[in-house]
């Protein structure tokens, strides 16, 4: 067991978890704005890597755009405290409050700075990004939710992401544009409850998890690559079958999440907005697919001297939690029992 | 009916093992006899257990599906002989075979979207996994794409009820009655698409064409009789906003039934023709099963179950030829009668049900079709004269085709029918004729 740990990150992963802690346990507006800085300040080191230029590339642009959302949010908590009475709500303040948080989550009208800078990160990284960071603007965005304005949001998240994709053929920006279509539901079911953003999103951040794990291990960053590496196909399968899930078919997981929020929306009579949510995911599966026509195709031309080498051994690890995430809908209904 | 779904789920270790073909095979038919024993009653869900139940119209599709399933094993022997991921295949069938099952024993009405859907990866892996050319991935998203884009608003639909009727059993369903045209399309649509009718067909021949064997049995014996059971069982809650509309439902399939058994003649690849007849077909059913009325009902599940055995079968037969001349193309499966005199036998007798004449379950099911048709307006009488003339006329087109003439002077080599495809058609065409015997069982249900 001779386990190398890079103790400055083990570091800087701790305050990382820790500051979302301190944001969405504290009961000030301040309180939060200082764990949203922390984990600014955290996240930066982890990304940032001196022999890469894309990376330092990234972090300076991951500091711009949060260091900006978040003199903002400092400004607009200011504001709403100075000219408004406690628990008083104003339409234009709520806006005002919930903008910067979209902008630190990376949601639509400011979701540019999100696929460049996914684009310029390892692949743990990114799933941090994609997971871990949501946790905190989006609590922070139950506290004051704005829903006339946040359904426009979820729209443009939904339609955006959806396009976005389309003409990808990274995989990064890809899983940025699906991590934004994402976004729109996981806003819809905040909307709903906070249990209901649980849900969605553990079950997101599994089905990720598993996708970014397996990217990593195997070193892919373009979906040509899946079609010229021979890997083995049980791994493929395992891929496509969590990509499905991720687009949310019948028998998988992900679909559990999303057969939860369309519920609830139409008990709620947002008609419109599940309309559009369901024909985006539709797009959204298109290129899902698209990204392993590669194991639904089982026999094609393939390269013989490309071998692919697992980075990590410890795949077998994550079957159990690869089974669970393809035929673990059976078993979801035990998340209501938290 | 707890019972038959373990024994199916514990089939699948089976698939793991090596050379187990023939005996997952063996073991779907020994389900099939087994669920045959099933107590069933006529028109009330008998069996209720958890969400699962029959009555005789889930019944006989659940049997078609089991049946249908271990024969699909068995035309692809070849995957086995080849070893073409042969496992995988048990594996995905299993699961497919599940998901039927599902479908057409739920009685709830999310669940039976759930597994409607849940049938339609796996058929896409066949499609995509096992198909021959390049542009299986077109026809797979053609099938995926199509059948997603309308059930998805029938997903918000199943919700919109259970909001309105706060549960989703369908056998409480006929105590309400939703009238409002915007639920009727998204509902309706999905079934439609999956049938298919007329406008929405294109994925059909498409997928049929590039598909295998097993993958095309599966679709014309199952995928298409999907749609009619969801039809069946959710017009129940329309039944007066579909006495508005249904003659849109009615008049765009019976014409467009007849137009696609014209394009049949202009056809030159086998599978493409017996996909565009199998539309034509359904055609007839979409027809009667919106005319509501008792004869349209019965008349379409039986000509459901016998167009699901007919087509298959003939499928089966195209395979044939299409291992011995590797081209499915009319001008080179020619002459057959010449090499294969007991094939076109089997080819007379699955073409002969195709067009029904008499002993096969599709005679009494277009008799009763045309019985509600004619009984909901008299002038639907032209279109199904001429479906029904042109639906013999193309099963003679196909059959004179193939079998008479010189055969292709380009064959190098050639091998006679073996007793495993002609047990198979055996086992599709017997029941398709022999079901007649007892027809009263689908016949009389009140």
């Amino acid at each position: 067991m001779n386990y190398n740990f890079n103790t400055n990150k083990m570091f800087f992963y701790f305050i990382l978890f820790f500051s979302t802690m301190i944001s969405i346990s504290s009961n000030s507006w301040l309180g939060c704005w200082i764990g949203l800085e922390i984990n600014l300040l955290s996240f930066i080191p982890l990304i940032s890597n001196v022999n890469n230029l894309l990376m330092t590339e990234a972090s300076l642009k991951y500091f711009l755009v949060q260091s900006i959302a978040s003199i903002n949010l400092l400004f607009f908590i200011l504001m709403k405290m100075f000219f408004l009475k406690n628990f008083e709500f104003n339409k234009i303040y709520m806006i005002l409050l919930n903008l910067p948080l979209l902008m630190k989550m990376g949601s639509a009208p400011f979701h540019f700075w999100f696929p460049n800078i996914m684009e310029g990160l390892s692949w743990l990284n990114c799933f941090i990004l994609m997971t871990w960071q949501k946790i905190t603007p989006m609590i922070l965005l139950s506290y004051y939710f704005f829903n006339n304005f946040l359904i426009f949001i979820m729209i443009m998240n939904s339609i955006i992401g959806a396009l976005g994709g389309i003409n990808q053929i990274s995989l990064r920006k890809l899983m940025a544009f699906s991590s934004i279509n994402n976004l729109s539901w996981m806003i819809a079911s905040i909307m709903i409850s906070e249990n209901m953003w649980l849900m969605y999103f553990l079950i997101y951040s599994l089905i990720n998890l598993l996708m970014c794990m397996m990217f990593f291990m195997l070193n892919i960053f373009y979906i040509n690559q899946m079609f010229f590496s021979n890997i083995k196909l049980i791994i493929k399968l395992t891929m496509m079958f969590n990509l499905l899930s991720l687009g949310g078919l019948p028998p998988f997981l992900g679909f559990f999440p999303k057969w939860m929020i369309i519920n609830y929306l139409i008990i709620n009579k947002f008609f419109i907005l599940t309309f559009i949510f369901i024909m985006m995911s539709l797009i959204m599966l298109f290129f899902y697919i698209r990204m392993t026509y590669s194991s639904f195709i089982l026999n094609y031309i393939k390269l013989k001297w490309f071998k692919i080498k697992m980075k990590n051994s410890f795949f077998s690890l994550f079957n159990i939690i690869y089974i669970f995430s393809m035929l673990g809908l059976p078993l979801s209904t035990l998340l209501f029992y938290f | 009916m707890m019972k038959f779904l373990f024994m199916i789920i514990f089939m699948i270790p089976l698939c793991f093992l090596q050379k187990m073909f023939w005996m997952v095979q063996m073991m779907m038919f020994f389900l099939m006899y087994l669920f045959l024993m099933l107590n069933v009653n006529l028109n009330i869900f008998s069996n209720l257990s958890y969400v699962m139940g029959c009555d005789i119209f889930s019944y006989g599709l659940i049997l078609l599906s089991i049946w249908i399933c271990s024969l699909m094993i068995m035309s692809s022997e070849n995957l086995f002989k080849m070893n073409f991921y042969s496992n995988f295949f048990l594996l995905n069938i299993i699961f497919l075979l599940i998901m039927l099952y599902m479908t057409f024993s739920v009685v709830n009405l999310f669940l039976f979207y759930f597994f409607f859907e849940g049938s339609l990866i796996p058929t896409l892996l066949l499609i995509m996994g096992w198909g021959y050319q390049p542009e299986r991935i077109q026809a797979g998203m053609y099938l995926l794409f199509y059948t997603l884009f309308a059930s998805l608003p029938l997903f918000m639909g199943i919700f919109f009820i259970f909001d309105n009727m706060n549960f989703f059993m369908m056998y409480m369903m006929k105590f309400y009655n939703f009238n409002l045209y915007l639920l009727y399309i998204s509902m309706i649509l999905s079934f439609l698409v999956k049938m298919p009718m007329y406008f929405i067909h294109l994925w059909l021949p498409k997928a049929h064409v590039e598909a295998p064997v097993s993958g095309s049995m599966i679709l014309a014996g199952i995928m298409l009789k999907l749609g009619g059971y969801g039809l069946m069982r959710i017009l129940i809650i329309f039944q007066e906003i579909n006495m508005k509309l249904s003659f849109i439902w009615i008049v765009v399939s019976l014409i467009g039934g007849f137009y696609v058994s014209l394009m049949c003649f202009c056809q030159i690849d086998i599978k493409s023709l017996i996909a565009y007849s199998s539309v034509a077909h359904m055609s007839i059913v979409i027809g009667g099963i919106m005319t509501m009325n008792y004869w349209g009902f019965l008349g379409s599940y039986i000509l459901m179950i016998g167009h699901g055995l007919c087509s298959s079968g003939m499928f089966c037969l195209a395979n044939i030829n299409y291992e011995r001349f590797h081209s499915r193309s009319l001008f080179i499966n020619k002459g057959l009668i010449n090499l294969m005199p007991s094939m076109s036998f089997w080819w007379f007798l699955l073409l002969s049900s195709n067009m029904s004449a008499p002993p096969s379950l599709n005679l009494i099911g277009e008799i009763s079709l045309i019985n509600s048709l004619l009984s909901w307006s008299s002038l639907t009488m032209i279109m199904l004269m001429l479906i029904s003339f042109f639906s013999a006329g193309y099963s003679l087109y196909l059959y004179s085709y193939t079998q008479h003439g010189k055969f292709y002077l380009g064959l190098y080599s050639f091998y006679m029918g073996v007793s495993r495809e002609y047990l198979m058609l055996m086992l599709h065409w017997l029941p398709l004729n022999i079901i007649i015997l007892k027809i009263d069982y689908s016949m009389i249900w009140f």
